[in-house]
């Protein structure tokens, strides 16, 4: 069965198994291993991807239920060579340690983003309370995208002084 | 090759078209959060699924002058961010926000969770609380409309014959009196999210319920309505000691609910908490708020 759609931007037309969910072909079919499976169950988060802006569980969605869909994975943060300054803060503040929750983790933050670009603390944490995080007791990852969006705001608040 | 094979209707006559062709392996698929669990789990690899995701007229949320109708394939997402239903369905509002985690809201459908009929759904004990009824479409492309709670057979098991789909999911919109609240206890995983729920729905006028619905979820197989509690509040002035009688109305009730089992004790201290949150969630406002449980 073909399926259409896009993903990080490009548009592919492939033969994709009915039985396939979408953490199958973008791993196995488009070779994009940067979105980890951890539970299968949606639990951890590990799987995380934009659908349409929407965060949600590669695990629990069959591919083909994303033609005519953009999807985007933690592949498309990079962009000419560059980190995003999401991966940039996420360095930067430890929130990276074992790494394992990390493609989800940065996926969730960035659907938050990309819908409101200046988040409350409790909009962070309710953006990332379907990603577990062995690791780094969340803090950490909250003061990652906060940084973030002081980073993004500061220009506007200068303009708003003078 | 895989024998599963995945029809995609783009319209509800076209959904009638697979319908019409479903048997025993026919599988509806919404947001997928439960059946593509179940199927790996059961080692389902053969059948058909009918994507329903497909279909806009299944996403809208619309309303008239008498009910809010919410599409079968609209998100939990949705549901939260509707302006209708915050007003109108406030106890939906809030099971919906507590269901799952952002990603599982983004895709996990209101129809799913009532064709899934688990006992500690959050949805459903809101829906029977406000007096949801369910329009389902046959093969024949006809539909008919029945109660929630008529639904639901038991845990896991609905009234749908293979060839139905449930499409909408209507809810009167009551006066302006009316008032609808919704607590939850579990975890924010899944093994745990059927610990225990409460929703209710109540008409207040001038300090006194006039009419009052209590649901309980996850205590039996299905969703019920608490009688013994409602009609213990039900015609009484708002106040401190009715709370008490509320609370204590529910704690009989979970008892008979479920009398040898080892989850009593923890259930019975936990609906009083829950009690707590509906209570003050809906008559805070008119009574002066009692001590806290420790
Ligand atoms: C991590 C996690 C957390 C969860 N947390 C909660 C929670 O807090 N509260 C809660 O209540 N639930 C929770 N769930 C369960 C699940 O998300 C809900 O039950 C959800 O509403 C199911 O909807 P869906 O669209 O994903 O259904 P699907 O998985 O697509 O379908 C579920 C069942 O309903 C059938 N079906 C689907 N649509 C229709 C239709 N229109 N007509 C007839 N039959 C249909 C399917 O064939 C299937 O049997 C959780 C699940 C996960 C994985
Ligand atoms: S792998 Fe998808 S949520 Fe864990
Ligand atoms: S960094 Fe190890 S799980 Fe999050």
């Amino acid at each position: 069965m073909i399926l259409d759609f896009n993903v990080n931007g490009r548009d592919y037309s492939i033969e994709a198994d009915a039985r396939a969910r979408l953490i199958d072909v973008l791993r196995e079919d488009l070779g994009l291993t940067g979105t980890k499976e951890g539970c299968g169950e949606g639990e951890c988060g590990a799987c995380t991807v934009i659908i349409d802006g929407l965060a949600v569980n590669s695990c629990l969605v069959m591919a083909h239920q994303t033609r005519g869909k953009r999807i985007l994975t933690v592949e498309s943060l990079k962009q000419d060579g560059e980190l995003d300054s999401l991966q940039k803060s996420f360095i930067n503040n430890g929130a990276v340690q074992c790494g394992y929750c990390t493609p989800g983790m940065l996926m969730s933050c960035k659907a938050l983003l990309m819908r409101n670009p200046n988040p409350t603390e409790h909009e962070i944490r309710e953006a990332i309370e379907g990603n577990l995080c062995r690791c780094t007791g969340y803090v950490k990852i909250i003061n990652a995208v906060k940084e973030v969006v002081k980073e993004s705001k500061a220009p506007s608040e200068e303009d708003h002084h003078e | 090759m895989s024998n599963m094979i995945m029809k995609t209707p783009a319209s509800i006559d076209e959904l009638v078209m697979c319908l019409k062709q479903s048997d025993d392996n026919t599988y509806l698929l919404s947001g997928g959060t439960d059946l593509i669990i179940k199927l790996r789990n059961s080692k389902i690899y053969e059948g058909t699924l009918i994507d329903l995701t497909g279909i806009d007229d299944l996403k809208q949320i619309k309303y008239n002058a008498e009910y809010i109708k919410i599409g079968a394939a609209a998100t939990f997402n949705q549901i939260t961010s509707n302006t209708m239903l915050i007003k109108h369905a406030k106890c939906l509002v809030q099971a919906s926000s507590q269901i799952g985690s952002t990603q599982i809201r983004n895709a996990a459908t209101l129809g799913g969770n009532i064709a899934n009929a688990f006992a500690g759904a959050d949805a459903i004990p809101a829906l029977i609380a406000l007096d949801a009824m369910v329009t389902i479409l046959k093969s024949d492309k006809t539909t008919y409309t029945k109660p929630i709670d008529e639904i639901i057979k038991g845990s896991r098991k609905n009234t749908l014959y293979k060839d139905e789909a449930i499409i909408e999911i209507s809810i009167p919109i009551a006066n302006d009196n009316c008032i609808s609240a919704f607590a939850k206890l579990g975890s924010r995983s899944r093994v745990t999210i059927s610990k225990l729920n409460i929703a209710a729905t109540a008409q207040v006028k001038d300090g006194t319920i006039e009419a009052v619905k209590i649901v309980l979820g996850a205590l039996g197989t299905k969703a019920f309505r608490a009688l013994s509690v409602e009609k213990a509040i039900e015609n009484k002035d708002i106040s401190e000691a009715l709370y008490t009688a509320f609370e204590n109305e529910l704690v009989k009730q979970v008892d008979e609910a479920i009398p040898n089992r080892s989850s009593l004790g923890y259930k019975r201290e936990a609906i009083r908490g829950l009690a707590e949150d509906v209570y003050f969630d809906l008559f805070g406002s008119m009574v002066r708020k009692v001590k806290c449980h420790d």
